[in-house]
């Protein structure tokens, strides 16, 4: 029988995408590395590996090359397209950039990709105040109260003469001044140039390292997982969605020996699974590159090259709930929540799984 | 404007205890409905019925009850009504249940299945009779319940007849 | 991991699922605010409270939502606690309603709801640098 409105919408789940995919790292078109491209916001990487005590070497030095970024304080967003800045910086490497402690579903929010287009998400008032070029958010409902400005600073037409930097200068700078703290990562590929810290005042930039923790983890119950079966088959290998819930678990210190009975949880490690002695767990927090990302992926591949007890390991890594983009230039937003993550788990054979999870106002993933 | 959809739920109450009826009155009725709602569906239960809840007829001699609630929430009423457990009024207190019969869109479709509900009642009764005498009085009944349909009964509702039967 | 390893299957081939709005389970990071002093209630009591709050709002249908406390720490009084999708509105307003712990006043912060359980363990909102 059809529920009333009321009483369905009492029943509703806000909508949500998770996309699995399975593929091998050494395929020439396995799209693993694009994926971690294309994701350009990271504040969070954990990976988690069976069965390993210590921390390889190789490792160890990755983890330490996980790049520091810079914490700019009440920057005025048009130093962002100047034309000394686009040339030192944007056009020379890839620089990130992403405002810090504004929220996406309230207030301005802008995001400098290493493609080297701004993106500004603003209210229906900075936007009018403005006057610049933009379209009305996906999910600002019928009434459009948020709008999105793309400024391509790469495009040839902009260049310091041509009307439209003039005019996006002019609005920046008098129509309507905008000032954010901005986290930023700058990763220059070889050639030497000046660097951020010398760039922009003392008194305003700040270095900032990534927060590193291990810690090892005993007696942990492992699902057991076949490389080749996504769905996993009962009694034989877990799905990936239970997967999926398991690192979640382990990630939040969830305990999983819970009874069918017991009153406060009944949460358990999916069947069938093992218990593993140890297992290592590495955390890295901060504004991480999907350079430094890719490369941990990829020593942590190479990991396999000895041979090792663990089946798999996994790699974590968390978006950031309110930048304007999750995965390449699709629009982000935060609904009940602005979830966008995705996680590797890297089997023995290199075969791999990626799931990817967005919330609500969200495009599917690549 | 558009119009407010209620549903109406006909429902009997059952009690062994024959003293009972004196307690079928709206006031105690409703209040034991209305408890039953609050206990199953709690407080957001109980505000989503109560909007243009009423007990709209009932007749104590029969048992029968007819009360309405929105559309939207007819669901909570109907799985709370076996909830009711006893009628309270004057101090007094009765177990008892309710029987839901039917759930109709207007009272004119409860009308006519009630009609129809207690024409074929009074033949399982005529069947079930044991001595002349208790047939006598229930062929009467019968008679006289025909009669009754022949008068020309205006429903005092609109003429929707979007019923929904359970 | 010790099973006997069996002969390596080949290389996987692409394959790509997408579940659309199919998650069992909604998450919610809570936290409850108390006046200063006085009990903090226990595991089973914190339980205890959310099944009370549900009771009260969506009366003993709400009461069976099948609720998990998945973490819960009483220095800090907060906890993870996981619902059925279908019962993720119905448990958010009844925390959300909630006033008293026995007898004192108290509220429900609801910090983070998401579908997935891993996204809890990192929320770029409670970002802090130094």
């Amino acid at each position: 029988m059809r529920m009333s409105v009321p009483l369905r919408r009492l029943r509703q789940a806000p909508r949500h995408l998770l996309v699995c995919e399975k593929s091998h790292a050494r395929h020439a078109r396995s799209r693993h590395a694009a994926h971690v491209r294309d994701h350009a916001y990271n504040c969070r990487v954990s990976f988690l590996i069976p069965e390993c005590g210590t921390l390889p070497e190789v490792l160890k030095s990755t983890i330490a090359d996980v790049g520091e970024y810079y914490l700019l304080r009440n920057l005025s967003l048009h130093e962002l397209v100047t034309h000394e800045f686009i040339d030192t910086f944007v056009k020379k490497g890839s620089c990130h950039a992403l405002t810090y402690n504004t929220k996406i579903d309230q207030d301005n929010t802008a995001a400098l990709l290493p493609t080297g287009k701004l993106i500004l998400s603003v209210d229906k008032d900075t936007y009018e105040e403005l006057g610049l070029q933009g379209r009305p958010s996906q999910y600002s409902g019928k009434k459009v109260m948020r709008y999105i400005i793309t400024i391509d600073l790469m495009d040839p037409s902009f260049h310091p003469d041509s009307k439209k930097h003039k005019r996006v200068l002019w609005a920046l700078k008098e129509k309507k001044p905008l000032e954010f703290d901005f986290l930023l990562a700058w990763c220059n590929t070889g050639a030497e140039g000046s660097t951020l810290m010398s760039y922009f005042p003392k008194n305003q930039i700040q270095t900032l390292k990534p927060k590193i923790t291990f810690s090892t983890l005993r007696d942990l119950q492992c699902p057991v997982l076949q490389s080749n079966e996504l769905q996993g088959k009962p009694e034989e290998s877990c799905s990936t969605e239970e997967l999926f819930e398991w690192l979640g678990a382990v990630l939040n210190q969830v305990s999983l020996d819970n009874k069918s009975f017991s009153f406060l949880s009944t949460y358990c490690c999916p069947q069938p699974n093992t218990i593993v002695e140890q297992a290592f767990l590495c955390t890295i927090t901060g504004f991480i590159i999907p350079e430094a990302i890719i490369q941990l992926l990829e020593k942590l591949c190479c990991y396999f090259d000895e041979p090792k007890l663990a089946h798999w390991l996994t790699l974590t890594v968390h978006g950031f709930a309110d930048s304007p983009v999750s995965w390449r230039e699709s629009e982000h937003g935060f609904h009940k929540g602005g979830e966008n993550l995705y996680n590797f788990v890297v089997f023995r054979n290199l075969d791999y799984w990626l799931q990817m999870a967005v919330g609500t106002n969200d495009d599917c993933p690549p | 404007m558009v119009r407010f959809k209620n549903r109406y739920v006909l429902c009997e109450v059952v009690s062994e205890d024959p003293r009972c009826r004196q307690c079928i009155e709206d006031r105690a009725v409703g209040l034991a409905v209305r408890e039953a709602i609050a206990r199953a569906h709690g407080d957001y239960g109980l505000a989503c019925c109560s909007v243009s809840f009423t007990v709209k007829y009932l007749n104590a001699y029969t048992g029968t009850v007819l009360l309405r609630c929105r559309k939207d929430f007819y669901r909570l009423l109907c799985s709370a009504l076996p909830f009711v457990r006893q009628l309270e009024s004057r101090n007094q207190r009765y177990p008892c249940f309710f029987n839901t019969l039917h759930v109709g869109g207007t009272i004119r479709t409860c009308q006519k299945f009630l009609i129809q509900y207690n024409r074929r009642q009074l033949l399982t009764l005529l069947q079930n009779c044991t001595n002349e005498e208790e047939r006598r009085s229930i062929r009467q009944s019968v008679l006289s319940c025909s009669l009754t349909e022949e008068q020309s009964q205006s429903g005092d509702e609109e003429d929707d007849d979007d019923t929904e039967t359970d | 991991m010790a099973r006997a390893d069996p002969p390596p299957p080949p290389p996987a081939a692409f394959e790509r699922r997408v579940l659309r709005s199919a998650a069992e389970h909604h998450y919610l990071r809570v936290r409850l605010e108390l006046p200063d002093g006085g009990a903090r209630p226990s595991a089973a009591q914190f339980k205890q409270l959310v099944v009370t709050a549900l009771r009260e709002l969506h009366g003993e249908v709400g009461a069976a939502l099948p609720v998990d406390v998945l973490t819960y720490e009483e220095k800090t009084l907060s906890a993870i606690l996981r619902v059925t999708s279908s019962g993720l509105v119905k448990l958010w307003s009844a925390l959300t309603l909630l006033g008293f712990y026995q007898n004192r006043r108290c509220a429900f912060r609801v910090l983070q709801t998401s579908p997935f359980l891993l996204a809890l363990s990192g929320n770029s909102r409670e970002l802090v640098l130094d």
